[in-house]
């Protein structure tokens, strides 16, 4: 058949619509990026909040107008770390299980089985933390958790939330080890333990750091599962594990619902929501910078 | 290569279509589905036109049932009822991209000057509140300043209010919570607790608050009395006053509150009839046997009123 | 002498025992981890099947005065799902060819794909936020089905993409040189050999992301808002708010109808609660048999061909 189509005009409208998606992508990011950026600033610039008050201030009473976001900004950092705190030896030690000690276990049963945790969505852990962690930690702490609801249970929900992610990550992790720098710890002798321990988990370091800040990313930024377990208390500090408390996500959620737009209350929302991007803009660095150096140790 | 051509023409037919009917559509959203009826003496039957009413949760079980009823005796009438919250609904009030806004609180405590301007507040009925405790706790009746002492977190242990020893777990609505509102500026008077004061949670629902009040031992919160015949949970009188409709409408009960349904001075022809017919629906008589049944208390038979201060006046 | 070898013997047995007791304990781990997992699903799966096995739990409205069902949500899900798909699957088709084929190795590249990158690592309550501003107000859309699902959208052009990406880039570079090399443009190259090619990973990619958006909830209270849609299955009026298809009325999927339930409970809303977890759940486990099944059928016809 003759091509009546010059073959110059075809590439061009390929690349065209393509280029279309990705440009629109990408504007909807800028827009995303824009937009949040300009409602959150308008806190200090239109409204005239001190950013310091606004970072280091202890206490959020919208209804007295004022918004210190310290107490969202810790309950955040607290409930991330802490879950990767939990996760992390598990998820590490079981990457290490199946790809060092039962490889074919690992791919046939333990991968797909981990992935399913993957899949549950974060209401469904909500529930899950509301009516089962809550009573646990209330059950076990008595008068010292009096609804069960705090960071000790925000952490434990996320801390099985990411767990699947930082497993799967850190499997493919080990997994890319060449297998020559394991054969030649053995050939001098060294124990599968030693082996382990000193040689793979040594040249995995940087993509395990990547797995594990990949799920502190995801902690970060989880919303309706910490909103519905950690009891949403924003007014001040918290001064404990025990301690209902608040995150960033969470104030976000209970609050953009009662906040009208326009309002002080409204644009210090959109602040925090600004500080939820820039901290997940920031852990997109590390990673990249990590995988920088990474790189350039291995070549 | 005519192929794509054709693949051109069918692109650019998909894309007029979806734009045509993003524009009926877009058009359904603000007006009617059918024009309205512009005959003046036509009764409720020929209304016809579809409204989106949007904001407070407190009253929208309430507000679902109005439009179930209205929708049954008007076939043309299609009203979208969403959730979102007092401050959504204001928001979008003030912005007109809705028809009726539920607020469980005055605009002018949420919005700014301006965007109140050409709004029509409808009381369209009164919600009472009062204290509930754990059933456990062995005191039964507070005076204002007992719950105020609480509140502010000056009284932390039920020994001091005449009880069995033990603390005292405020539960407290979220920050921005209407029903919160209402209970601190009947309550409270105008105090705020200190920053060191920490409420043991801070919920975004009454129902939520039912369900930890019956939970957690020595613990006390504040709900509509719709959600005060609960298992597990136990009602206080308040200085001896028992929180009952007859007491609110008496003005002997003062922890009480308007629902507003905020409308626009300046709604399209097309609409407002369906709008205000809906809502004189839902203030009618007819309606109100439903209003009592669901815990609120019709207009009609209040003896006293509220300003946006607080204040407390013979009708 | 001797004493050396007495250490060494020392030392060897040393390092076993450390070997041993460290396989012990990552074993236990491992059963650990695994018994999670099966506790996890099958608590709630357990736990929710008295309610979701209940005549009319599927088939009743939310609103049913004696067995009140989640029909309207399970609806408001799988439309939603399939308008998302309809705004995403191109979208991202189109992001990843041109990143595979045509992408230019300079900044506008590297800007596309650090914007990707973003999108993937954003909390979805952000994204809802943004919707509830941009799609709801901005563009006019209101609270609807149509600024949920471009919130959801947001949500899966990450995914897709890297997925669609993963695949073009797996065809055999054979088969590409062979394509080009009869004079077929990069355009006819994707099209007639890149895309069929990579077709069954691109499906399975698609209802894998389909499982994801199914549950999501956070960036839809916002946009397609919280409170249970009324539906009218008999209704012809496609601009009503009860009409089942109108993209322009406000909907509630599951995920947010199961939130709206734990944060506004009435009588008897637990239950409720666990039957639509189990139900919400065993869509989401379906969708990831599906996409197995698919993706191995697929493969295995296309070999055959």
């Amino acid at each position: 058949m003759a091509n009546l189509m010059p073959k110059r005009r075809l590439e061009n409208i390929g690349l065209g619509i393509t280029g279309f998606c990705v440009a629109l992508v990408a504007l909807v990011v800028v827009t995303l990026i824009f937009m949040v950026a300009q409602q959150g600033l308008t806190t200090f610039f239109v409204d005239g909040l001190n950013p310091v008050d606004f970072f280091l201030g202890q206490n959020w009473i919208p209804e007295q107008e004022r918004y210190g976001a310290l107490p969202m900004i810790v309950g955040s950092f607290a409930v991330t770390l802490l879950s990767t705190a939990f996760a992390l030896p598990i998820a590490i030690g079981s990457a290490i299980f199946v790809v060092e000690v039962a490889p074919g276990f690992g791919r046939r049963v333990f991968q797909p089985f981990v992935e399913l945790l993957v899949g549950i969505p974060s209401v469904v852990y909500g529930v899950l933390g509301l009516y089962v962690i809550n009573s646990l930690v209330k059950a076990i702490f008595g008068d010292a958790a009096p609804t069960g609801a705090g960071i000790l249970s925000g952490s434990l929900v996320l801390a099985i939330m990411i767990l699947p992610t930082i497993t799967t990550l850190s499997m493919d992790a080990l997994r890319a080890v060449p297998k020559q720098y394991r054969e030649g710890s053995y050939a001098l002798g060294c124990t599968r333990w030693q082996t382990t321990w000193h040689v793979v988990l040594k040249s995995a370091l940087p993509s395990l750091m990547t797995a594990v800040i990949l799920g502190m990313t995801r902690a970060f930024g989880e919303t309706l599962a910490v909103q519905m377990v950690i009891g949403g208390v924003e007014r001040s500090m918290p001064t404990g594990l025990l301690d209902p408390a608040s995150t960033l996500t969470a104030a976000l959620t209970a609050g953009l619902s009662n906040a009208t737009s326009g309002s002080v209350y409204y644009h210090a929302l959109w602040t925090l929501g600004l500080i939820l991007l820039a901290m997940s803009l920031v852990f997109i660095m590390i990673i990249h910078l990590i995988g920088r150096k990474g790189a350039k140790a291995n070549g | 290569m005519s192929k794509f051509d054709l693949s051109r023409r069918q692109f650019v037919g998909i894309a007029g279509g979806v734009a045509a009917l993003a524009g009926l559509a877009a058009c359904g959203g603000n007006g009617t589905d059918t024009p309205a009826s512009t005959d003046e003496g036509a009764d409720t039957a020929a209304l016809s036109g579809s409204i989106s009413c949007s904001g407070a949760t407190s009253f929208q079980p309430l507000v679902e049932a109005a439009a179930d009823a209205f929708m049954e005796a008007n076939g043309d009438v299609s009203i979208a009822i969403s959730a979102g919250g007092s401050g959504q609904g204001l928001s979008q009030i003030a912005e007109g991209s809705v028809q009726i806004g539920r607020s469980d609180v005055y605009a002018e405590e949420k919005l700014e000057a301006d965007q109140c301007e050409g709004l029509v507040d409808n009381q369209v009925c009164i919600v009472g509140m009062g204290p509930i405790v754990n059933a456990n706790v062995d005191v039964d009746d507070l005076t204002l300043d007992q719950l105020k002492g609480i509140f502010l977190g000056q009284i932390t242990d039920w020994s001091e209010l005449g009880g069995t020893a033990g603390p005292i777990q405020v539960i407290q609505r979220e920050a921005g919570s209407g029903t919160r509102a209402t209970f601190e500026a009947a309550v409270l008077g105008g105090e705020t607790a200190p920053d060191s004061f920490r409420p043991v949670a801070e919920v975004d629902s009454s129902g939520t608050v039912v369900e930890q009040v019956a939970a957690t031992d020595g613990s006390i919160s504040y709900v509509a009395f719709n959600y005060m015949e609960n298992d597990g949970v136990k009602a206080l009188t308040v200085d001896g006053v028992e929180p009952t409709q007859a007491n609110v409408e008496s003005g002997d009960f003062t922890i009480w509150a308007y629902e507003h349904m905020y409308t626009r001075e300046d709604e399209d022809a097309s609409t407002a009839p369906v709008t205000q017919a809906f809502i004189e629906f839902i203030m009618s008589d007819e309606f109100a046997p439903t209003v009592v049944e669901q815990g609120f208390i019709p207009m009609a038979d209040m003896q006293v009123k509220k300003d946006a201060d607080g204040n407390i006046t013979a009708a | 002498m001797a004493s050396r070898e007495g250490a060494l013997k020392a030392h060897v047995e040393r390092i076993n025992r450390q070997d041993k007791i460290a396989t012990g304990i990552l074993t236990v781990i491992v059963g650990l981890v695994i018994l999670l997992v099966v506790a996890i699903i099958g608590y709630i799966l357990v736990r929710g099947a008295g309610r979701a096995l209940t005549p009319g739990f599927l088939t009743n409205p939310y609103n049913d005065d004696v067995a009140p069902g989640i029909l309207y949500q399970l609806w408001d899900s799988f439309y939603m799902l399939l308008v998302t798909l309809v705004i995403s699957v191109p979208i991202s088709l189109g992001a990843a060819i041109f990143l595979v084929e045509y992408a230019p190795d300079n900044w506008i590249t590297s800007a596309a794909k650090t914007a990707i990158e973003t999108l993937s690592s954003l909390p979805s309550i952000v994204v809802g936020m943004f919707g509830s501003l941009f799609f709801v107000v901005t563009l006019g859309w209101g609270i609807s089905i149509l600024a949920g699902a471009c919130a959801l959208t947001m949500f899966n052009i990450p995914i897709l993409v890297r997925t669609i990406q993963q695949a073009l880039e797996d065809v055999p570079r054979s088969q590409r040189d062979a394509a080009l090399a009869m004079g077929l443009t990069r355009w006819e190259t994707t099209i007639n050999v890149l895309l069929p090619a990579a077709m069954p990973a691109i499906v399975t990619g698609i209802v894998l992301s389909a499982g994801r958006v199914f549950g999501e909830a956070a960036a839809l209270i916002f946009t397609s808002g919280s409170a249970p849609a009324r539906l009218n299955f008999g209704s012809l009026n496609f601009l009503s708010p009860t009409n089942p298809f109108n993209i322009f009325r406000p909907a509630c999927s599951l995920a947010v109808y199961i939130w709206r339930l734990t944060s506004e409970p009435t009588e008897g809303s637990t239950e409720i609660v666990w039957g639509t977890a189990a139900v919400l759940l065993a869509c989401v486990l379906l969708f990831n048999l599906l996409a197995r099944l698919l993706g191995k059928f697929l493969s295995r016809r296309l070999t055959a061909e």
